[in-house]
C-alpha cells in the first residue's frame, strides 16, 4: 500500500472517538431514512396486499331481514361475483368473571368452510366455531379480558343471559376496516342465532364485482343497480357501501402519515448532513498540519483532495455497514407497529431494495457533498499557514504577528461586558468563558443550532398538533353534550322515558332525539354519500353548534339540515342555501342545506335537523328510540356509573333498552386513534431531537478537542475537575437554551404545516390551529437534559486531560 | 512599586526550602521502549532564590519543571513544594487547586485564554481558587496589570495586544493569588530583548520582595542575572560548583565531571597539599576557602592567596608535571569541601574540551609568569614549578 493510502487508513484509527463521531453522524441519517423509506414501501405494499389477500367485498348492503330464498336475487344480479350473506347485530357481552358490559357486533356466517369473502385470519385456537361456540376478533381482547376456552356472557333484550364458549381468536382485516370506531366483532354460525334470540335470517350482503375491483366508479354503479334490484324485490336497503379490492380503506390516511414521516426523514438526512459538514470541517482543521507536511514534501492539491475524499468515502462505508442492517430492522419494526395499530398483517420480514438503494446513496453522497467544501478549502491551504497555523482559529490561517483588530462580534461582547461593569455587574469568569466559548465557532454553532432548533421545533410542533387535534375533538364533543345516551330496541314516549329516568338520582335532564338515515344522490340518481340525520329538539341545550358557514337548524325548519363539511368531497361547490337530492326510506326528496359544520365523519356523513320535523317524518312524533341524559356530574367515571344505573333501572322496569353509553366514551375512542397518530409524530420528533443532541455532542466533542490546550492552561492556574466539566456543560446548556428560544419561533410555521397535513389526512378538512405551552415546557426540560447529556462525555474527557498531555505540544 | 500583598494567607507550612526534589526518576514508556528522562534528580531551592535552569532541548528540563509544578508525576521520588508533598497526598484535581493558590506559572507562549480580556484572564485564578472577595478581584487584577504597565489595555482581548504585553499580562495572572513561588518556562523566549529586559526587571523586583522564582531559559544574559544557575544534562543535574569552575565545558562534559569527582572534606586549618608533595589530583573548591602558604626566609608561613568556592588548584602541576611548591591548606575559619578529579580524568577532559584546555592553559601561563616574577624578587608564591 502506498504511504498516503496507509495514512488514510491509519487516520481512521488514529482517533477512534472522532471516527465514531463522524460515522455516527452519517449513520443516524442513513438509519432514519432507511427506517422511513423501508416502512413506507412495506406498508404501501403490504397494507393493500394483506387487505386484498383477505378478499374484501366490493359491495356491502345493510338490509332488512331476508331469508335464503332471497339470495338468488342477488347472486343473479348483473356484474356481481361472489356473494355471501351474513347476519350482523350488536349485543352486550361480558367475560364470565366480570361485570363490565361491552357492546360487540356479532357476525353470523352460514358456512365457515365456504367463507369466500372478508376472510378471517386464524390467530389462536379454532377459526370455525361450532354450534353454541364463538370466535372473537382480536380487537375484542382490548375490551374484554378473556382467553380461548373461557365463556362470554351475553345479555338478551329481555334481560336474560346466555353463555357461549370462546373457541378461537381471529383477525378480520376487512370487515369494518374503514371504521376504526366500530365495536369489535365476534363470529358465530347461523344455528347459534336462536340461542341469542335472533331470527335465522340474514341482514347483510357482502359481494364482489365481476369486473375491475379497483374501479370505484364501476363498483358504485354496480352497487346502485344491486340496491335497486333488491328493493324492487321488496327488501329495504338501509345502507350501501363500496370498497376497492386492492386499496385498504384507510390507505389514504396512512399514506398521508407516511408522507409526513418521509418529509421528516428527508429533514433528518438534511440535519445529519449539517452534522457531517461540521465534523468533517473540524477533522480537516485538525489535519491542517498533516496537510502542510504532505505539501511540504511535494503533495499536490489534487492528491490531498483525493486522500480526504477517500477518507470520507470510508466514513460513509462504515456508516452504511452500521446503519443499513439496523435501518432494515427498524423499518420492519415501524411497519409492524403501524400494521398492528391499523389491524392488518405484513407479508413477512424482508429487505426493501428501494430503501437499500436510498440508504447507500445517502450514506455515500451526503457525506461527499457535505465534506466537499471543507475538503476543498483544506486541500488548498498553503504550506506556511498549514504548518504554522493556529489550529484554534476559524480559518486555520496563521495568526498575524503583533496586535490584531478585534472583530465586530468581539467588540460587541466587550461592549456588553463594559455595560454590565458600569452597572456593577460582574459575571464570574468561568461563566464568561462558557458564554464566550459558545460563540467562538460561529459556523459550527449555526449548524448545531440549526439541527437542535429543528428537532425542538418539530417536537413542539407535534405537541401543538396534538392539542389542535384534541381541541378539534372537543369541538366535536360539543355535538354530544349528553352524559349518557340511551338507545332502546323500540320507540317510547318522551314523557314516559323522562319520568322513568328522573327516578334515578343524579339525572337532571332528558331529551329524545329523532333519527333518519338517507342517501345523498348525485344528479344522475346514483348514491353519493350515506347520511345519518340526528334530530334534537330545536334549540336543544345538548348541541353547542358552531357552523363554519351558514346557520344552525332552528325551530320551524322543515326539510332543512346542517351538514358536515365532508359533503364537500362529493359536492365541492355546495353552499348554504343549496339543495341536496336525497332518498329516504325509498322516497326521493329534496333537503335544503342551511349550514356546514366541522365533524368527524364515520360511516357516511352526519347532518343535524330538528326533532319536530324528523320525528313526524319517521312517524315517531313525541316518541323516540334514542335519549340523551344530562347528569349532575360530567366526568367519564361518573358517566359510566350512571349509564350502568340507568341501564339496570330501565331493564328492571321492563323497557327494551339496547344500550346505555357514557357520553365521553365515543369521544375517547376517537381520540385514542388520534393518539396513535400523535405517537408516530412524537417518535419522529424525538428522532430529530436525538439527531440534534448528537450534533451537540459532536460539537462539544470537537470544541473540547480543539480547546485541550486552553483546558490545560485552566488546570495550570488552578481549575479543578468540576470547574472544567462545568465549563463544558454550561456551554452545552447555553447552546441548548439558544436553540430553545429559536425553536419558539420556528415551531410556529412547523405547527401550521403539520396541522394542515394531519388534519387533511384525518378529517379531510383544515382545522383551526391551537398552541399549547406544554410542548414548549417539555422541550425546555428535554433540551436542557439533552444538552447536559450531550456535554457530559466531552466534559469528562476534558476533565481527564492531564496538563502534560495538553501542553506537551510546546 | 510593590506587589499587592495577599490579605489571605497562603498555606505556607514551615519548611526549610521552597522546593525540595528528592531522588526523582521519570521514565516514559512508548512503543520504542522505556526512556528515562530524569535519572534521580535532587534539587533544593531556598525561599527568595532566583534560580535559572539551563539545559539543551531533550535534557529533561521541561520534565523537571513539570515535576515541580505538579503537572506530571514522577515515576519515583518525592517533590515537596512549599511544604506540600505534591504526589503522595494530592490527586490531579486537588493538585490543580493547590497550584492555583501556591504557584504562578508563566509560559513561553503566554497561554492567555483567548476569549477573556486581559483583566478577566488575571481574575480567573482568583475565581478558581476562591480567593479574595468577589468585588475585590477586579480591583486586585487591575493593580497587578498596572504593575506590569497594562492598565490601559486591561479590557482588550489577548490577541489585540502585542506578544510582549501578553507575556506581561501572563505574569500578572501568575501573581493573581499571590503565590510564594513562580515558575517560568522560557518567559522571554518569544520576546524582543527590550521586553525581555522588562520581564526580568519585574522578576528581580519580585525576588527582592521575597518571592521565589525558578526560570527555565536559554539566554545566558538572563542566567547572569539570577542568583543561582542550575544546569541539567541528560536527565541529571550538573554539580553547580563544577559548572562554575569549568564554564567552558559543554553540559555533557560537565555532567561527566559531576559524576567523576569525589568529595573530600578538610577540617579548618588542615593542609591539603604539602610542599614537594607529588600532585595527581585536580581540586575544585565547593565550600569554604583555602589558603596558599609559602615559607618565608625565616621559615615563617606567609599566606600569599585565598581561593574561594568555584576556584580550583592543582592544574599547573597536572599539566606540566612536578611537585607542589607551596602548602595548600583549609582556611582556619571553616572546613573546606573539595571536589577532586584524578589526573587521568582531568587530562582526558582537557583533551575533549579544547576551549577549556586553552582557558586553563592561559591561567597556568599567567600563574607561572606571576610566579617567575615573584621568584625573581625572591618572593615567588606559586606552589608549582
Amino acid at each position: 500500500m502506498r504511504p498516503r493510502w496507509r495514512k488514510v487508513l491509519l487516520d481512521l484509527f488514529e482517533n477512534p472517538t472522532r471516527t465514531l463521531l463522524v460515522v455516527f453522524s452519517i449513520a443516524v441519517g442513513v438509519f432514519s431514512i432507511g427506517v422511513i423509506a423501508g416502512a413506507y414501501v412495506i406498508i404501501a405494499n403490504d397494507m393493500s396486499a394483506s387487505y386484498a389477500a383477505n378478499r374484501p367485498a366490493n359491495i356491502e348492503l345493510r338490509m332488512d331481514d331476508f331469508d335464503r330464498d332471497f339470495l338468488p336475487v342477488i347472486e343473479n344480479a348483473p356484474e356481481i361475483g361472489d356473494v355471501e350473506p351474513r347476519r350482523v347485530f350488536n349485543i352486550r357481552a361480558r367475560a364470565a368473571n366480570s361485570q363490565a358490559w361491552t357492546t360487540l357486533d356479532i357476525v353470523a356466517i352460514e358456512d365457515f368452510d365456504k367463507n369466500a369473502l372478508n376472510l378471517l385470519t386464524p390467530m389462536q385456537g379454532q377459526s370455525k366455531p361450532a354450534r353454541r361456540e364463538i370466535v372473537i376478533e382480536r380487537e375484542v381482547l382490548k375490551e374484554i379480558d378473556i382467553q380461548v376456552g373461557e365463556d362470554l356472557v351475553f345479555q338478551l333484550p329481555d334481560g336474560s343471559e346466555k353463555t357461549l364458549r370462546v373457541v378461537g381468536i381471529v383477525q378480520d382485516p376487512t370487515t369494518g376496516a374503514d371504521d376504526f370506531l366500530a365495536p369489535p366483532f365476534a363470529y358465530i354460525t347461523m344455528d347459534t342465532l336462536p340461542t341469542l334470540r335472533q331470527p335465522d335470517l340474514f341482514n347483510r350482503i357482502y359481494a364482489t364485482v365481476q369486473g375491475n375491483g379497483n374501479d370505484a366508479e364501476y363498483i358504485r354503479r354496480v352497487a346502485a343497480d344491486l340496491k335497486d334490484r333488491v328493493e324492487k324485490n321488496g327488501v329495504t336497503v338501509r345502507r350501501t357501501r363500496s370498497a376497492l379490492t386492492n386499496q385498504h380503506p384507510l390507505a389514504s390516511t396512512v399514506n398521508a402519515i407516511l408522507g409526513i414521516l418521509l418529509a421528516l426523514g428527508v429533514l433528518i438526512v438534511f440535519l445529519s448532513s449539517s452534522l457531517i459538514a461540521n465534523t468533517l470541517a473540524a477533522l480537516l482543521n485538525q489535519h491542517l498540519r498533516h496537510i502542510g507536511v504532505m505539501k511540504l514534501v511535494g503533495g499536490r492539491d489534487k492528491q490531498v483532495f483525493a486522500m480526504y475524499l477517500v477518507m470520507i468515502l470510508s466514513f460513509g462505508l462504515l456508516a452504511l455497514a452500521l446503519a443499513v442492517p439496523f435501518g432494515g430492522i427498524g423499518a420492519y419494526a415501524l411497519a409492524e407497529f403501524i400494521a398492528s395499530q391499523l389491524s392488518f398483517n405484513l407479508l413477512g420480514y424482508r429487505i426493501v431494495p428501494l430503501a437499500f438503494v436510498i440508504q447507500i446513496v445517502v450514506g455515500i453522497f451526503v457525506p461527499l457533498v457535505a465534506g466537499f467544501g471543507p475538503v476543498i478549502s483544506g486541500s488548498r491551504v498553503s504550506v506556511l499557514s498549514a504548518i504554522s497555523g493556529d489550529l484554534a482559529s476559524e480559518t486555520g490561517s496563521k495568526p498575524q504577528p503583533g496586535a490584531k483588530r478585534e472583530t465586530l462580534f468581539e467588540r460587541f461582547e466587550n461592549a456588553v461586558n463594559a455595560a454590565l461593569l458600569r452597572r456593577g455587574i460582574h459575571l464570574p469568569r468561568p461563566l464568561l468563558i462558557s458564554l464566550r466559548n459558545t460563540f467562538r465557532r460561529k459556523r459550527r454553532l449555526a449548524l448545531t443550532l440549526f439541527t437542535l432548533t429543528m428537532g425542538g421545533a418539530i417536537f413542539v410542533g407535534v405537541f401543538n398538533v396534538r392539542t389542535t387535534l384534541f381541541a378539534y375533538m372537543d369541538n366535536v364533543g360539543r355535538y354530544f353534550v349528553a352524559d349518557v345516551t340511551l338507545d332502546f330496541s323500540r320507540p317510547y314516549r318522551l314523557s314516559e322515558i323522562e319520568q322513568v329516568a328522573r327516578q334515578v338520582p343524579g339525572v337532571q335532564y332528558v331529551e329524545g332525539w329523532a333519527f333518519a338515515s338517507a342517501e345523498i344522490l348525485y344528479p344522475d340518481g346514483t348514491v353519493a354519500e350515506n347520511l345519518v340525520v340526528l334530530a334534537p329538539p330545536a334549540g336543544s341545550r345538548l348541541v353547542d353548534a358552531e357552523p363554519v358557514s351558514g346557520r344552525w337548524v332552528q325551530a320551524g325548519d322543515t326539510k332543512a339540515i346542517a351538514i358536515t363539511e365532508g359533503i364537500l368531497r362529493s359536492f365541492p361547490n355546495l353552499k348554504p342555501g343549496d339543495y341536496l337530492d336525497v332518498k329516504v326510506r325509498g322516497q326521493q326528496d329534496r333537503w335544503q342545506v342551511v349550514g356546514l359544520f366541522k365533524f368527524i365523519d364515520r360511516e357516511g356523513l352526519i347532518a343535524y335537523g330538528t326533532y319536530e320535523y324528523f320525528s313526524r317524518e319517521t312517524n315517531l312524533a313525541n316518541r323516540s328510540v334514542s335519549f340523551r341524559v344530562v347528569t349532575d356530574r360530567h366526568d367519564e367515571a361518573y358517566q359510566r356509573e350512571m349509564s350502568e344505573k340507568l341501564d339496570k333501572h330501565f331493564r328492571d322496569a321492563g323497557y327494551q333498552i339496547s344500550q346505555a353509553r357514557p357520553g365521553l366514551s365515543a369521544l375517547n375512542n376517537a381520540t385514542e386513534s388520534l393518539d396513535i397518530l400523535v405517537i408516530f409524530l412524537l417518535i419522529m420528533a424525538l428522532l430529530t431531537a436525538v439527531v440534534g443532541a448528537m450534533g451537540l455532542t459532536g460539537t462539544m466533542g470537537m470544541n473540547v478537542l480543539e480547546r485541550t490546550r486552553e483546558i490545560g492552561i485552566m488546570r495550570a492556574i488552578g481549575a479543578v475537575d468540576a470547574e472544567i466539566m462545568r465549563m463544558v456543560i454550561v456551554e452545552g446548556m447555553v447552546i441548548g437554551l439558544i436553540s430553545w428560544v429559536l425553536g419558539l419561533f420556528l415551531s410556529i410555521p412547523i405547527t401550521y404545516g403539520l396541522s394542515l397535513i394531519v388534519s387533511l389526512a384525518v378529517f379531510e378538512t383544515p382545522i383551526e390551529v391551537v398552541f399549547t405551552p406544554l410542548g414548549y415546557l417539555i422541550w425546555l426540560g428535554l433540551v436542557i437534559l439533552l444538552s447536559v447529556l450531550a456535554s457530559v462525555l466531552p466534559a469528562r474527557n476534558a476533565a481527564r486531560l492531564t496538563i502534560r498531555e495538553v501542553l506537551a505540544y510546546e | 512599586m510593590t506587589i499587592p500583598r495577599s490579605s489571605v494567607a497562603s498555606t505556607i507550612s514551615p519548611a526549610a526550602s521552597m522546593l525540595d526534589i528528592r531522588r526523582v526518576v521519570k521514565t516514559f514508556k512508548n512503543a520504542a521502549g522505556e526512556f528515562t528522562v530524569l535519572k534521580g534528580v535532587d534539587l533544593q531551592v531556598a525561599r527568595g532564590e532566583f534560580v535559572s535552569i539551563v539545559g539543551k532541548s531533550g535534557s529533561g528540563k521541561s520534565t523537571l519543571l513539570n515535576m515541580m509544578t505538579g503537572i506530571d508525576r514522577p515515576t519515583s521520588g518525592q517533590v515537596i513544594v512549599n511544604g506540600q508533598d505534591l504526589y503522595t497526598a494530592l490527586d490531579e484535581s486537588q493538585r490543580s487547586r493547590w497550584r492555583g493558590k501556591n504557584l504562578g506559572i508563566v509560559f513561553q507562549f503566554f497561554q492567555l485564554l483567548p476569549m477573556l480580556s486581559l483583566l478577566e484572564n488575571v481574575m480567573l485564578p482568583m475565581d478558581y481558587a476562591g480567593l479574595y472577595d468577589f468585588d475585590e478581584r477586579p480591583r486586585r487584577a487591575m493593580q497587578l496589570l498596572e504593575m506590569v504597565g497594562l492598565k490601559e489595555q486591561s479590557a482588550k482581548l489577548p490577541m489585540a495586544v502585542s506578544t510582549g504585553q501578553q507575556q506581561l499580562a501572563a505574569i500578572a495572572r501568575a501573581l493573581a493569588c499571590d503565590p510564594p513561588l513562580i515558575v517560568a518556562d522560557e518567559p522571554t523566549g518569544n520576546l524582543d530583548s527590550r521586553t525581555a529586559d522588562v520581564v526580568i526587571q519585574i522578576f528581580e523586583r519580585l525576588v527582592a520582595e521575597g518571592k521565589t522564582i525558578i526560570m527555565v531559559t536559554h539566554n545566558p544574559s538572563l542566567t547572569a542575572r539570577t542568583t543561582r544557575n542550575i544546569i541539567i544534562s541528560d536527565g541529571e543535574i550538573v554539580n553547580e560548583t563544577v559548572a562554575r569552575a569549568l564554564p567552558l565545558l559543554n553540559h555533557r562534559q560537565m555532567l561527566q565531571v559531576t559524576k567523576k569527582v569525589q568529595r573530600q572534606s578538610v577540617p579548618p586549618g588542615q593542609a591539603i597539599l604539602r610542599r614537594d608533595e607529588h600532585v595527581d589530583t585536580f581540586f575544585i573548591i565547593e565550600r569554604g576557602e583555602v589558603e596558599i602558604v609559602l615559607q618565608g626566609k625565616n621559615r615563617q608561613d606567609v599566606t600569599v592567596a585565598r581561593l574561594s568556592p568555584g576556584e580550583y588548584f592543582g592544574e599547573v602541576e597536572l599539566i606540566r608535571g612536578g611537585k607542589a611548591l607551596a602548602v595548600v591548606r583549609a582556611a582556619p575559619e571553616a572546613p573546606v569541601d573539595l571536589l577532586t578529579l584524578p589526573r587521568e580524568e582531568f587530562l582526558t577532559l582537557l583533551e575533549a574540551s579544547p576551549l577549556t584546555r586553552e582557558a586553563i592553559g592561559r591561567i597556568v601561563q599567567n600563574r607561572i609568569e606571576q610566579n617567575r616574577s615573584i621568584d625573581r624578587r625572591g618572593k615567588g608564591w606559586w606552589p608549582f614549578r
